[in-house]
């Protein structure tokens, strides 16, 4: 085992291990975690991206507020917002829309999230399972049946330099519910984390979603989404990932009722040496569900981007339409994308396209904007924008999207075509 | 306005022009002819600046500054203007966003403040209505889904926003039927003036009919071979062009 895993393991067993209402669960994933070696490049959910930055890190556990320089604000959004300060849970909104409550939970919680916790998230991901023995302030959000939540409910980490934190966070939406919730990390320096959201939707709840892994340079973060929906449920989900020295984003949705919907769009622009590595697994085990899954990456300079997207059709499951794609450009020779589809469909009478696309920078174009005027570098700017502005467009919440619009711009002005 | 001499031009080492000579002054209407193959499209590509069109030797002045040391973009801001043949699609980026991308650079060039959204609105509702576009299209992506009659008024729309010195229409007539013509002419001809200068490259007379040239020019292999006025076009409309080429070939025996 490799020392940053065998510290954290150390760390669960000489006391760490929070002892709360979870704490069944937990020593689980302590004696998961234990058979568990550091996964190298040759085991699968690894080969393309690297954990070396990580292997022989030590960083501060102890959770402090040194982070002022970092804004969490986002203009013009009126988001019910739970910050964590390097891992610290800062103070629960006290004013909550009917219908929505949230708790930490220190030592009781109610039996529906007692049973939830952790069986949302597959047992497979080896740092849900770090995060099941390290994340303390565990949050439980819980959105009554038939209640309609206005505001966005905002999960933010903020990091700043040499620390490592665990946040872990588990949502209901009762029946008929309907809500919106955006992940968030922010603090580019040397730092770690992982962040495990689960939702639970019931029935004919409607989940609007965002995950914002904008963390560049030396922050490291590994996380997932995990999602499971009753019959009729909707999800909604929007992705945006900038890479980091390591950058991964685990997502499973679970269509555990019929006639289930998941739209999933995912944007990743990366530059420099970043990694950015995205793994998707849509789990269409009930009939009459369908899915679509829209993935567009841009990669400049030597940055490697990873796209593993998983289509798993049940043999129960007809009906169902399931659509994946993802589309790539290349800036650089020297940038890589990995990409692969993997669909395994065991009923017969389903609906599953995929379609994965590599390009370089259309040449034609640029010099269409050029003769007019623009210059090279913004037309350059122009045409990633185009390429990603497509799913932007899409987000249902138009001032996260004008929020998001800048930022993207500022990093295409950065990204050099070579 | 414009003075092209002696101009030679490969495309992948292969050689397209063969010594071009053309002058054109301020005011000016010339129109192009001349058989498949000839170095029309060429002609334009390389005055433009596109990758790939290779400038073997001769010069190509725009109101005696030297284009061919110019970047595309810098080509631009001296006032010349392509009208495309095949206008690119640019799906994600808007017609809009794009018109105002352009017309800013290129103001920014002549030492002028960005237009207001406000106003640069008006102002390409204004050219959309002039080419009988909807002003929906605006926000549709660049020429994305455009039919050909509509892309090729697009271009004229451009044309009309920045105002170039020097036009060259590229076969803007290819594919219109004759009402989508006579509104590409009638965009042109509503341009014309004493200190702009059109090349229109044509396959057809029919253009011609709309847009008056003050002179003809016929280009085969890469350099022209015959110009006059505009009764040439008539001629070579009856006639094609097996006679130019032929008495040519005599000449050169």
């Amino acid at each position: 085992m490799a020392n940053w895993l065998e510290s954290a393991v150390a760390r669960a067993e000489s006391g760490d291990l929070v002892n709360d209402c979870f704490v069944g669960k937990r020593r689980q994933a302590l004696t998961l975690l234990k058979q568990q070696a550091w996964p190298t490049r040759k085991v699968e959910a690894w080969k393309y991206t690297s954990l070396y930055p990580l292997q022989d890190k030590t960083f501060t556990i102890e959770a402090s507020n040194d982070t002022a320089a970092l804004s969490t604000v986002i203009d013009g959004l009126e988001s019910i917002d739970l910050i964590f300060i390097n891992g610290a849970l800062q103070n629960i909104p006290s004013e909550l829309p009917v219908g929505l409550s949230i708790a930490s939970v220190n030592d009781s919680a109610e039996a529906w999230a007692v049973e939830t916790y952790s069986s949302i998230k597959p047992e497979r991901h080896l740092f849900g399972l770090v995060n099941d023995v390290l994340a303390s302030d565990t949050v439980i959000i819980d959105v009554a049946a038939n209640a309609s939540i206005d505001r966005p409910v905002r999960i933010v980490n903020v990091l700043s330099a040499g620390h490592e934190s665990h946040s872990r966070v588990l949502v209901r939406l009762g029946n008929n519910a309907k809500a919106s919730f955006i992940e968030q990390a922010i603090g580019n320096e040397s730092s770690f984390h992982t962040a495990f959201v689960e939702y639970d939707l019931g029935a004919e709840a409607e989940l609007e979603h965002y995950r914002f892994a904008l963390q560049t340079q030396d922050a490291m973060a590994v996380g997932g989404c995990h999602f499971n929906l009753a019959t009729k449920a909707q999800l909604n989900s929007t992705l945006v990932g900038f890479g980091s020295v390591l950058s991964r984003l685990d997502v499973d949705v679970i269509h555990a009722g019929e006639y289930t919907h998941a739209k999933i769009n995912a944007i990743y622009l990366l530059d420099n040496q970043e990694i950015f590595d995205l793994h998707t697994v849509i789990e269409h085990a009930m009939p009459n569900g369908s899915s679509e899954e829209n993935v567009h990456g841009i990669v400049a300079d030597q940055s490697t981007a990873v796209f593993n997207g998983r289509i798993h059709i049940h043999r129960d499951a007809q009906k169902v339409l399931a659509e994946m794609n993802n589309r790539n450009l290349l800036l650089s020779r020297e940038a890589t994308i990995n990409t692969k589809p993997e669909l395994e469909i065991y009923a017969d009478d389903v609906r599953c396209a995929h379609g994965v696309t590599i390009a370089e920078m259309d040449k034609t174009a640029l010099f269409y904007l050029q003769s007019r005027g623009v210059s090279l570098a913004q037309a350059q700017v122009m045409l990633n924008f185009g390429f990603i502005n497509e799913l932007v467009d899409q987000m249902p919440n138009q001032i996260l999207a004008q929020w998001l619009r800048p930022q993207l711009r500022e990093r295409f002005a950065q990204m050099e075509v070579k | 306005m414009l003075s092209i001499k002696n101009l030679h031009a490969s495309v992948e080492d292969k050689l397209i022009l063969k010594g071009l000579d053309l002058e054109i002054k301020p005011g000016e209407v010339h129109a192009i002819m001349g058989p498949n193959g000839a170095g029309k499209s060429t002609m334009g590509y390389v005055l433009s600046g596109k990758d790939g069109y290779t400038v073997e030797s001769g010069t190509v002045e725009l109101n005696g500054v030297n284009l061919l040391d110019l970047e595309p973009e810098e080509r631009a801001k001296e006032g010349l203007f392509l009208a495309f043949q095949y206008p690119v699609e640019i799906p994600g980026v808007s017609n809009l966003e794009f018109l105002k991308a352009s017309v800013d650079a290129q103001r920014k060039a002549r030492g002028e403040d960005d237009l207001s959204a406000k106003e640069f609105l008006k102002q390409a509702r204004e050219a959309c209505k002039k080419v009988d576009l909807p002003a929906e299209f605006l926000k549709r992506g660049v020429n994305e889904g455009f039919s050909g009659g509509e892309k090729k008024r697009n271009e004229i729309m451009q044309m009309l926003l920045l105002k170039p010195k020097l036009c060259i229409l590229d076969e803007s007539d290819s594919g219109l039927d004759i009402d989508a013509l006579k509104v590409v002419a009638d965009g042109v001809n509503s341009q014309r003036s004493p200190d702009r200068s059109f090349i229109v490259i044509t396959h057809y007379q029919r253009l011609l009919d709309y847009i008056k040239p003050d002179f003809v020019h016929v280009l085969a292999d890469g350099k022209i071979i015959k110009s006059g006025d505009a009764s040439l076009a008539l001629e070579l409309d009856a006639q094609g062009y097996g006679w130019l080429t032929e008495q040519r070939e005599g000449d050169e025996a």
